[in-house]
This record gives C-alpha cells, structure tokens and sequence, in this order.
C-alpha cells in the first residue's frame, strides 16, 4: 500500500471535516493522499457555499463553525494547507459536475483536476481507499 | 525542571483546535536541521497524545512534556 485514497460522497459538513484532518495530517507526513470529491460531496466546495458557510451541519459542526475559544480551520483552507505540506491532490468527479451543471472554476481552487472512475481507480490502485 | 528545558524554536499553537498544533509542528519539523528542538505550545488536550503518536512514527526524540496552567509544552528533536 502507497497511501490512502479518500472518496468524498457526502455533504455532511463534519464527515468533511475529518476527511480533511486526517487527510491532512496523513499528507504533512509524506504519505500520498488522493482526494476524489462526488455526489453530494461537491457542493460544499462551491465557491457560493463557502462564502455563506451554507454546510449541511449537525450539532458539532454548528459548534466549530461558531467557536470562539477553540480555532478550528476549515475543511477547504485545511486541505489547502495540506497540499502545500505534502504529497496530496484533489480531484471532481466529471459525472458529479455534470449533474450538478458547474464546471470546476465554481469550486475553491484547490482542486488539481475532474477525474472520471477509471482515472480515478487508476490512482486508487496501490492505495488503501476510504470512503466518506 | 521544566524551566532548565531550552528550544531552539518555539512555536505557539495556543487556541488552535486539531489537527493545527501538529500540522505547525510537523511543518516547522520538515524546515529544521537535524538536531533542533522545537517547543510547540498548545492548549489541545488532543495533542498531547497526539504529537508523541506522530513523533515516535516520523522517528524523532519526545524531549518532554510540560503542564502549565491551561497549556502544554512539548518538546521534540528534530532526528
């Protein structure tokens, strides 16, 4: 195994969230991590949906967003951060995309590409996949 | 014995939530030379589990941990 593919199909801000942490935390210490955001996963990386905080959250996520004592990056500025610590890369699935009707500049620009399932099985292939 | 204790960088992550304080630290680690010891500072309950984890799997040396009042001091040699 070459590190770890994580397949982002939700919306659910926190389950993001800890993708990005673990994600992140894995990459920073030189372990390859690929990121395929799809379905739901995608919209929470619109620009629109980032600039109003507008996340499907629960309970926590209400909290994370608003804490005061505690600061917590969000998911979008932490995989940012990550790709520039380590060997990490993110990818839209062109399917999603077309479902939801945007292109990849309607997304924050920390994406590296849109990848098909073949694409992204490919890069997948030696890595443990995690799905979220 | 913790005041006898000295680093060559310090970096204070007092107020950041995980995984901050250990994406600070391993950030500061990638840039030091051999042999430095690094203070991270951090009022992460999480981290203090959390960086001596790390520590031991990057293969650098957990110097010491230090309690204060509503923070931690942990300091690490870069290998």
């Amino acid at each position: 195994m070459n590190g770890y593919a994580l397949v982002i199909a939700t919306d659910e801000f926190e389950k993001i969230t800890a993708a990005s942490i673990i994600g992140s935390i894995a990459a920073a210490s030189d372990i390859p991590v690929d990121v395929f955001v799809t379905m739901n996963g995608l919209r929470p990386f619109e620009h629109e949906v980032v600039e109003t905080r507008d996340f499907a959250t629960g309970p926590l996520g209400e909290a994370m967003l608003t804490s005061e004592e505690t600061e917590v990056p969000l998911f979008t500025e932490q995989f940012r951060d990550a790709k520039e610590m380590g060997p990490m890369n993110l990818y839209a699935c062109t399917m999603a995309m077309e479902m939801w009707g945007r292109e990849l500049d309607d997304y924050v620009d920390i994406f590296d590409g849109e990848l098909g399932v073949s694409g992204f099985l490919t890069k997948a292939s030696d890595k443990q996949v995690v799905f979220v | 014995m913790s005041e006898q204790l000295t680093a060559d960088v310090t970096i204070d992550a007092r107020g950041a939530g995980c995984p901050g304080p250990l994406m600070d630290l391993i950030g500061k680690v990638k840039t030091a030379d051999s042999g430095t010891v690094l203070k991270l500072q951090t009022s992460d309950r999480g981290s203090v589990t959390d960086v001596p984890e790390w520590v031991e799997k990057a293969g650098h040396e957990l110097v010491e941990t230090v309690e204060h009042d509503d923070y931690w001091s942990i300091y690490v040699q870069k290998a």
